[in-house]
């Protein structure tokens, strides 16, 4: 399968469901472990992910905070807040119910 | 609410714009540099790292271009960077900010300070529940009784509404009347408001401190209920908003009342103009008023009637249910004696009474008649003319402002700003201009106001209008100057972006602007000339109104050195007989004191507009002989003929003879006289009066009077009959009028002591000259008089400098083909007469629209003037003068410099 790219709001929920497992993660580290989790099978430039944390953050769904790196650079940690935690369950739950309509229509029926 | 949060902090993004690219820039550093060293980390050249951690990055412009975006709100920061550019432009041209706030804030101050009267008085819903539903009742056509105050009613009528009206839910009533009140020991006169029970529960008031009347508690027995309210603003001022005073007793004309609570604080009544002190159950009006106690009168028309509307019902349909209850009501009324022998016709015109009815949403106030609504829309209408003037002398202004920036405005349209761009930077421009002119103008109006309400009448009432703005007056402020922003923005800045980019680029030096800007300004100094004639025309009418109305004879001479002033005693307590004597004695003390010539007294005061009205009956005469006997009343004392200056043609004075308990002798004036009883001497004939039903016609006429003014000058002279104070069944207020033959000013204090020697509590009030009464009578003409005149002569003086600046400008574009002619010999003369004809011809234009407008205009005004016709040849002639010789004005400076320009200088100069 090709790389794909992501779209914005799909984007952003990644970005909520990563840090909720991952705990506090800058830009880069998010872009990459999204790729990871992903299985290599999306590529992310981390330049799109800035305007969409800027986003997450004025809405106070995370949190960003300078601190240092395991090998000591200065980066911006972004971290999930409480209302991001809800946010993100409520964006979850919207997701699964929106994924099992689209599943119900392209699978084969089985009634049938 | 994230979004709003969102929203919140994008707000703050648009001021911190440069802090935050910084930090991004920060952000994406650092993980660059991280991503790089995860790449050597694999193994990569430092190179190679560094172009694939670019890579990854994604474009770095269009990042910061989104990020920056999203981090604030990329109008408004536009909008802000357009109002910093406007700003750094306005500083830049001092002399023409300067010029333009001073006209925007003259014109908007203006219009402010009439609108917020106009607002006060009659747009502004009152402070009550649901004011909408709120409707006032009352009866036009013959009353054949006594009348006091406009759109009065008796209060049996009020009952008969309240009974029997299906399409109210309240039904009440109130009635304004002056007392006394004393509170540990010290008297003062307040105005009280005698209401009914439900008055508080109809307006769905409630109160401060203990409670509002209500119809079980307090409407239930003629003369039965002593209570009290105080209004919140005299609990405060008089009683220092002490709680403890609810229950207390205090004296109202002498007489023990308790004061039962205080009303809400902020409502001042349905009268927004006047607000009273105290509130009293109107069954206490015996003893409210003493010697008058017409509750059960019919004939007595004295108390305003409101009601508020059941939901469902609208005016019309109420009105429909009000009609029927009036024809019954006076069906009835028609079979009292008094009025059972009234000719045929007067009969058929008193069943035809109609009963009318207005929202009183807004309250009511003496100030909202038909000729004070129409002296306000004028005057709205003049300042607003005014603005408009203004206006397009900032537009002129602009128009000029823009020829001098096109070379600016060229440059930044080659360099790619968009025309619609710059449009709008322009009018953030003038709108920039027109807020800030606005808030100086509140400024101004507040003073302005200051000096308005002074002249406004107030029928011996403190008027309660606050001349401070608030968010109405705020928002019609700001409103206003956004309207007018537009209205001198548009067109200039419209004709500005139109340049034509290659010449307007190559021409050097001062540009002056096309012939299409040249066209636009004369076609605005057309349209402001036209303007100020109609202002000027307006307040010539006004003006010469007011000079008819204070030359009118009055009929009493010398009113200068006659003093008045005014007692009530019989709101002290004072009973009908000591007040005859109290009276009778203070005339004779002040008789003794230097410089008096002559004292006199009467009930109602003259040439303050009030007035009482009767039918007379003539011995010897059928009722039905003439349908209009409608005379004009009052009571005066002996020698009150000599004090005013008013020689007896026949007969004799009143003397210590007159006296008792009905009125047995009258003197009538000469109108009266010639009136009713022709060529025939009415000296030994006798006279009745309506008001006492079923009396025998027998007052003796013991003499004539000459005329005189009695409301004033507007009113006329009236029939009226005199009778005597000291036979007076009423006597409870007296005005004395005093004949010095020393200059009245140090005369105040003495006759104030003479009054303290009789009785030291007794308070006096209204000291006046008679030609500060009429000064006072006169003051809302005064008013209109003094403020059209202003808005005129500020008219014409912006107008000129608009002709002015229009007549230098086309000087200076035509200073090469003026050298021309004077080097081939025309004279500076012809070049004079060449810029005034000019002028001339932009006069003759804006007279040419302005004489037709004030021809169709005036006749809306014509209730408002007195003695001159809406269509007044020497008005206009006048009006047009004034901007002749202000054309002249305007002309000559511009003309002089074209007659100065040097040949040799104009030809070299490209």
């Amino acid at each position: 399968m090709d790389k794909t790219d992501v779209w914005q709001g799909t984007l952003a929920l990644m970005v909520l469901k990563t840090l909720e497992t991952m705990g506090p993660l800058h830009g880069y580290g998010l872009a990459r472990r999204i790729e990871q989790t992903s299985g290599n099978q999306l590529t992310v430039l981390y330049g799109t992910l800035y305007p969409i944390l800027l986003k997450l953050e004025q809405e106070g769904h995370i949190l960003g905070k300078w601190g240092q790196s395991d090998n000591n650079r200065k980066a911006k940690y972004y971290s999930l807040t409480r209302s991001g935690r809800k946010h993100l369950a409520s964006e979850t739950k919207r997701w699964e119910q929106r994924t099992a309509i689209m599943g119900r229509f392209l699978s084969p029926s089985e009634e049938a | 609410m994230s979004t709003i949060r969102a929203l919140l902090s994008r707000l703050a993004g648009v001021f911190n714009q440069a802090a935050k690219d910084r930090e991004l820039q920060e952000e994406i550093d650092s993980n660059l540099q991280l991503h790089i060293e995860d790449c050597l980390r694999s193994g990569m050249t430092p190179e190679e790292a560094r172009r694939h951690a670019l890579v990854k990055l994604g474009g770095l412009v269009s990042v910061r271009e989104s990020c920056r975006d999203r981090r604030s709100i990329p109008w408004l920061e536009s909008g802000i960077r357009d109002l910093r550019h406007s700003l750094r432009m306005l500083r830049r041209s001092p002399g023409f900010t300067l010029i333009a706030l001073l006209l925007l804030a003259l014109g908007i101050g203006a219009n402010t300070a009439i609108f917020t009267l106009l607002d006060r008085l009659m747009l502004r819903p009152l402070p009550v529940k649901d004011p909408d539903q709120l409707v006032m009742i009352w009866t036009t056509g013959p009353h054949l009784g006594s009348n006091q105050g406009s759109r009065s009613s008796s209060y049996p009528m009020y009952q008969d509404f309240e009974e029997g009206a299906e399409a109210f839910s309240y039904v009440f009533c109130r009635h304004f009347t002056p007392l006394s009140v004393s509170w540990e020991g010290q008297a003062e006169r307040v105005m009280g408001e005698l209401v009914s029970g439900n008055y508080f529960s109809a307006l769905g008031l409630g109160a401060a401190v203990g409670r509002v009347f209500s119809s079980e508690e307090d409407d239930r027995v003629y003369k039965g209920h002593p209570a009290v309210v105080l209004s919140h603003q005299y609990w405060v001022a008089r009683f220092a908003a002490d709680p403890a005073v609810v229950g207390k007793e205090i004296l109202v004309n002498s007489y023990p009342m308790v004061v039962v609570g205080v009303s809400a604080a902020g409502f001042t009544g349905v009268d927004p103009a006047r607000s009273p002190q105290i509130r009293v159950p109107i069954q206490m009006k015996p003893l409210m008023t003493p010697g008058s106690d017409n509750l059960g009168n019919r004939r007595n028309q004295w108390i305003q009637i409101f009601a508020r509307l059941k939901p469902g019902f609208t005016r019309e349909s109420a009105l429909g249910s009000l009609e029927a209850l009036l024809s019954q009501t006076l069906e009835r009324e028609i079979t009292e004696p008094a009025l059972r022998d009234i000719p045929r016709s007067l009969r058929e015109r008193f069943l035809a009474r109609k009963v009318r009815m207005e929202s009183a949403a807004s309250g009511y106030s003496h100030l909202q008649g038909t000729s004070q609504r129409t002296m306000f829309a004028t005057l709205m209408a003049m300042v607003g003319l005014v603005l408009l003037i203004a206006c397009f002398n900032v537009a002129s202004l602009l128009i000029a402002r823009a020829a001098a920036r096109q070379k600016e405005v060229a440059v930044r349209l080659a360099i790619g700003a968009s025309r619609g761009q710059l449009t709008r930077q322009l009018l953030i421009e003038s709108m920039v201009l027109s807020l800030t002119g606005a808030g100086l103008g509140l400024v101004l109006s507040a003073g302005l106001l200051w000096a308005l309400l002074g002249f406004l009448p107030t029928n011996g009432m403190l008027l309660t209008v606050s001349p401070l703005p608030d968010w109405r007056i705020f928002a019609f402020t700001v409103g206003l100057a956004l309207l007018t922003g537009l209205i001198f923005g548009l067109a200039p800045a419209w004709q500005s972006v139109r340049v034509d980019l290659s010449s307007a680029l190559k021409s050097e030096g001062a540009i002056t602007g096309g012939a299409g800007s040249a066209r636009l300004r004369r076609g605005l100094v057309t349209a402001q000339v036209a303007f100020s004639f109609l202002l000027l025309a307006g307040a010539g009418l006004f003006v010469k109104t007011l000079r008819n109305l204070e030359q009118t004879d009055p009929g009493f001479h010398d009113i200068e050195h006659l003093v008045t002033f005014q007692i009530d005693p019989a709101r002290n307590g004072y009973s009908k007989p000591r007040v005859k004597n109290f009276c009778s004695l203070l005339q004779d003390n002040i008789k003794s004191l230097p410089y008096v010539k002559s004292v006199g007294y009467a009930w109602i005061p003259v040439l303050t507009g009030r007035e009482a009205d009767w039918d007379m009956v003539i011995e010897g005469r059928a009722r039905s002989e003439r349908d209009d006997t409608q005379v004009w009343i009052n009571c005066v004392s002996p020698d009150y003929w000599e004090t005013m200056g008013l020689g007896l043609i026949d007969g004799r004075d009143f003397d210590r003879r007159d006296y008792g308990d009905h009125f047995r002798v009258a003197i009538v004036n000469r109108e009266c006289a010639r009136d009713f009883f022709g060529n025939r001497n009415p000296v030994g004939l006798h006279i009745g009066f309506d008001t006492d039903p079923g009396a025998t016609p027998d007052i003796e006429i013991v003499g004539v009077v000459e005329n005189a003014l009695n409301e004033g000058p507007r009113e006329g002279v009236r029939r009226q009959v005199f009778l005597p104070f000291s036979q007076s069944s009423f006597p409870y207020a007296a005005s004395f009028y005093v004949r010095t033959s020393a200059p009245p000013g140090p005369m105040y204090s003495a006759l104030r002591g003479k009054v303290r020697e009789l009785d030291n509590a007794l308070p006096v009030y209204e000291m006046k000259t008679l030609r500060s009464q009429l000064a006072e009578t006169l003051g809302a003409e005064r008013l209109t008089a003094t403020l059209s005149t202003a808005f005129g002569g500020l008219a014409t003086l912006i107008a000129a400098v608009g002709l002015y600046g229009v007549l230098a400008l086309v000087i200076t574009r035509r200073t090469r083909e003026i050298g021309l002619r004077i080097a081939l010999g025309a004279r500076r003369t012809t070049i004079l007469s060449m810029v005034l004809t000019d002028a001339f011809g932009m006069l003759g234009l804006g007279l040419g629209f302005g004489v037709p407008c004030a021809y169709l205009l005036t006749r809306y005004v014509s209730t408002l003037l007195f003695g001159v016709t809406p269509i007044d040849a020497w008005t206009a002639a006048i009006a047009a003068a004034i901007l002749a010789a202000a054309t002249i004005l305007a002309g000559v400076l511009p003309a002089r410099r074209a007659g100065a320009i040097d040949p040799m200088q104009a030809l070299r100069h490209d």
